[in-house]
């Protein structure tokens, strides 16, 4: 039985990656003015990233139809036996209801189609995937398939330095980290997804100071099965993050990956992250 | 005329009461001159002033009723001694307290061998109680007086006796402080609360002596061949805090069943700042009353009044009325009913830095107000942390002056109070800084106590009076600089030595926060942020408004 691996744009995996395990992204909508763009296809990142802290312009975003899927699935139905659907948090985005009734919508008629909620985003709903695929080039099937997404999501972490909680804030993500807001003081919030929305995890004085606790964060959760640093403008702050962080990536090189806009349309110019899977206890 | 071999016969606890009614008056009256010598021409946390507060809340809880037993009376001053106390010299003071209670133990009559026994607890522990004693302090003060009153006590029991030879060795005592501490030598001071003890003492001989007044001015003990010079005006109290506060209030009600909360808000919305406390039989009340005697027609519905006394608080001193404002100090910062996790509650002083530590950002549940020249008592803190919405509470001191009197908290209170002793506010904001909603209580407190000693302590200030200090020699008015409790820099203008304070730190400092003091007009402000910008663009510097007293700036360096 072969078993196609279906994620949406806000895995913000690497377009190399995903074509390596052969993941299939379903992208959302970023909706600018009267406009709309497919996240990561019509748009990317940097564009985004450059319209952002326009004031007059407050992008939104938007799940993908359940057509989007149904069509996403149908044509993957052609080529595999079964599809496991793995997506964001749907306390984040509506994203994985989407996948659910399209999956229910083809019926007894179509594949077997198992769709996850991995209460995560980026590249810790990024990286299940990927294990995922890994794991059914290795053999496994459906049901052993769905089991690891299910763990792989639970010891997944996504953590962020934003710039400023603004962007959470006024597209109604903030979530738990709500106490951060406010600050009169000049300080970087670093938050986490936890139970699947936005999470407090600490405040530091200033961005380098935060610099330093995202790569001793590292340390802490090491060991790592999967290791990406993340960003939405600051390359080169990133790059340093990963090469000083190297050997906690099991191969010795760490992902260095962009946030695509519709996550980064949440967090805003100037994030830094990580996303990675803890190694499971021995 | 007491004869030498006087003793104090049980049931006289009105003698003992009025022995120390008569050292709260010999404090008074020497105030302003204990305060003057603190080393440090800064008006903050004054051993004078705090030491009048904490005395004067051991004679508020004195029985009004004469045939007290001595042992019984001694008890409950040791704790109001202790709940009162603040600042360090209050903490010291309450050990002499403590003292007199455990050296009466259950004896009926007052004699020198108790006194002397008194004085050599209240030594020990006051040695114990600290992580590093100093000589050259009251403890040396405590010890040698103890030395002197077991000699005396051994060869003649009377209390009057022992207390002679006591109160001159204080005082001797006191003018030897410099010998043994630099840094008085170098100000040309004696230590402050050994003279307050001496001070003491004297009112204390002099009510048993029967003479009058009880509080008399006393000439401050300096080595051979010098005076003490420091300014007698206490200018740095805010003077400009005249408010009418009328009439102090005070009468028991007694009678069966009494609900003192019911009787608590009656007094709140008729009076200020309303003290109820006592038992189901006999209620004690404090009120301030524009008209005292709506007071008392309200108190005699519940109950038969006794014990009333009136005082016009206009004729006391603006001290003893912001005293009384100590009570209303606290504030609240969340919606009382809202509960947390765990609660943080934090001194601090000007409304800036008040703001910023309780707003949603930060994290703090409420301020207890440390400002002006007044540190909050055990019995403030200990209010604030049982009014706090969680069973869980972090306290921060935010001020050395204040540590002492955080630390008896956890003892008093029956939640989990956990004191991160934070020297300064500016070490405070970083303990916040690491505080986290979803971290246990152990997690958090270990958190916080990491960032003690890792932030940079810089105040700004200007001199209240002439002084040398660590080799530098300060006029009145100048301005000054201290980091870490270390002189850096001393010029004309505020700005001028912050700068050079900053500058010390431009290489090593990560981000350097300004908090700008309630002094500063906005144009100072704007100019100082300015001239910050463009001296030292490379470095990360924050210019907050803190509000704060006494201090034009405040600086943390991290």
């Amino acid at each position: 039985m072969s078993i196609a691996v279906v994620t949406d744009s806000t895995s913000d995996l690497p377009v190399d990656i995903a074509k390596q395990h052969d993941i299939s992204v379903v992208p959302l909508n970023v909706h600018i003015e009267d406009e709309t763009f497919l996240d990561g296809v019509t748009i990317s990142a940097d564009e985004m990233y450059r319209i952002l802290p326009d004031q007059k312009v407050i992008p939104t975003t938007s799940a993908p139809s359940v057509g989007t899927y149904l069509e996403m699935y149908e044509k993957l139905s052609e080529t595999h036996d079964e599809i496991i659907s793995i997506h964001i948090s749907s306390k984040l985005s509506l994203t994985y209801n989407s996948a659910v009734q399209a999956a229910a919508g083809l019926g007894s008629n179509g594949p077997r189609i198992e769709v996850v909620d991995t209460e995560q985003a980026s590249m810790a709903l990024g990286f299940t995937a990927v294990q995922v695929a890994e794991a059914i080039v290795g053999g496994s099937t459906l049901d052993e398939a769905v089991a690891l997404a299910k763990s792989a999501s639970k010891r997944a972490v996504f953590i962020g330095m934003v710039d400023t909680l603004e962007y959470l804030v006024r597209g109604g993500r903030i979530g738990k980290a709500q106490g951060f807001v406010g600050s009169i003081l000049r300080v970087k919030p670093i938050l986490t997804i936890r139970e699947g929305e936005a999470h407090p995890l600490e405040r530091v004085r200033n961005r380098k100071k935060g610099i330093a606790r995202v790569k001793s964060l590292v340390a802490e959760y090491a060991p790592l099965e999967k290791l990406s640093i993340l960003y939405t403008t600051d390359e080169v702050d990133a790059q340093e993050i990963a090469n000083e962080v190297a050997s906690y990536a099991p191969d010795g090189e760490p992902v260095v990956a962009q946030l695509g806009p519709v996550v980064g349309n949440y967090l805003g110019p100037g994030t830094l992250g990580l996303g990675f899977i803890r190694a499971e206890p021995s | 005329m007491l004869n030498s071999t006087t003793k104090i016969p049980s049931g006289t606890s009105s003698r003992l009461a009025d022995m120390i009614r008569a050292t709260t008056k010999a404090v008074e009256a020497n105030r302003d001159t204990i305060n003057a010598l603190n080393v440090f021409p800064v008006p903050d946390g004054d051993t004078g002033t705090n030491m009048l507060l904490t005395l004067r809340s051991v004679v508020e809880d004195l029985p009004a009723n004469s045939t007290e037993s001595a042992n019984n009376v001694s008890r409950t001053l040791a704790r109001s001694a202790l709940l009162g106390a603040r600042g360090n010299s209050g903490l010291i003071l309450a050990q002499y307290f403590k003292g007199l209670a455990e050296a009466i133990g259950d004896a009926t009559e007052l004699t020198g061998e108790h006194f002397a026994r008194s004085i050599r607890i209240a030594s020990d522990n006051s040695y114990k109680a600290l992580p590093n004693p100093v000589e050259g302090t009251m403890l040396t003060v405590y010890r040698e007086c103890a030395d002197i009153a077991e000699k005396s006590a051994a060869e003649n029991d009377s209390l009057v006796s022992v207390l002679e030879d006591v109160a001159a060795e204080a005082l001797a005592s006191v003018r030897r402080t410099p010998e043994l501490l630099p840094v008085l030598k170098e100000a040309k001071v004696v230590d402050s609360g050994g003279f307050g003890f001496a001070v003491m003492l004297d009112g204390a001989l002099r009510a048993l002596r029967g003479e009058h007044p009880v509080g008399r001015v006393l000439d401050v003990p300096m080595p051979a061949g010098k005076t003490f010079s420091g300014s007698v005006k206490a200018d740095f109290v805010d003077a400009s805090e005249e408010i009418d506060w009328g009439y102090c209030t005070v009468f028991a009600i007694q009678a069966e069943g009494l609900d003192l909360d019911k009787i608590r808000d009656h007094m709140d919305r008729i009076g200020r700042s309303p003290i109820v406390d006592g038992t189901e039989d006999i209620a004690k009340v404090h009120v301030h009353m524009e008209n005292p005697g709506e007071a008392l027609t309200v108190g005699i519905a519940y109950g038969q009044l006794s014990n009333i006394e009136i005082a016009n608080m206009d004729d006391q001193a603006a001290g003893w009325a912001a005293d009384r404002r100590e009570d209303d100090r606290l504030i609240l910062q969340t919606p009382a009913a809202t509960p947390v996790e765990i609660a943080v509650v934090a001194v601090a002083a000007g409304d800036g830095l008040t703001d910023l530590i309780v707003s949603a950002g930060m994290g703090a549940t409420s301020v207890v107000e440390g400002g002006d020249t007044m540190n909050p008592s055990v019995y403030d803190l200990l209010t604030a942390v049982e009014a706090a919405p969680s069973d869980k509470v972090i306290l921060l001191p935010n001020n050395k002056n204040v540590v002492p009197a955080a630390k008896e908290v956890p003892g008093l209170s029956s939640k989990d109070v956990r004191v991160v002793t934070t020297h300064s506010v500016q070490t405070g904001v970083a303990a916040l800084l690491e505080f986290n909603t979803s971290q246990s209580l152990n997690d958090n407190e270990s958190a916080m106590n990491d960032v003690v000693g890792e932030v940079g302590d810089g105040r700004v200030c200007m001199a209240s009076r002439d002084v040398t200090v660590y080799g530098h020699e300060i006029r009145k008015g100048m301005a000054f600089a201290t980091f870490d409790d270390e002189i850096v820099a001393v010029g004309r203008e505020p700005l001028f030595v912050l700068k050079k304070l900053i500058a010390d730190h431009a290489d090593d400092a990560e981000i350097i926060t300004v908090y700008t003091g309630e002094s500063l007009t906005p144009e100072q402000v704007s100019t100082t942020t300015e001239t910050l910008e463009n001296k030292f663009s490379d470095i990360e510097i924050e210019v907050v408004y803190g509000g704060q007293p006494h201090y034009e700036y405040l600086i943390a360096v991290e």
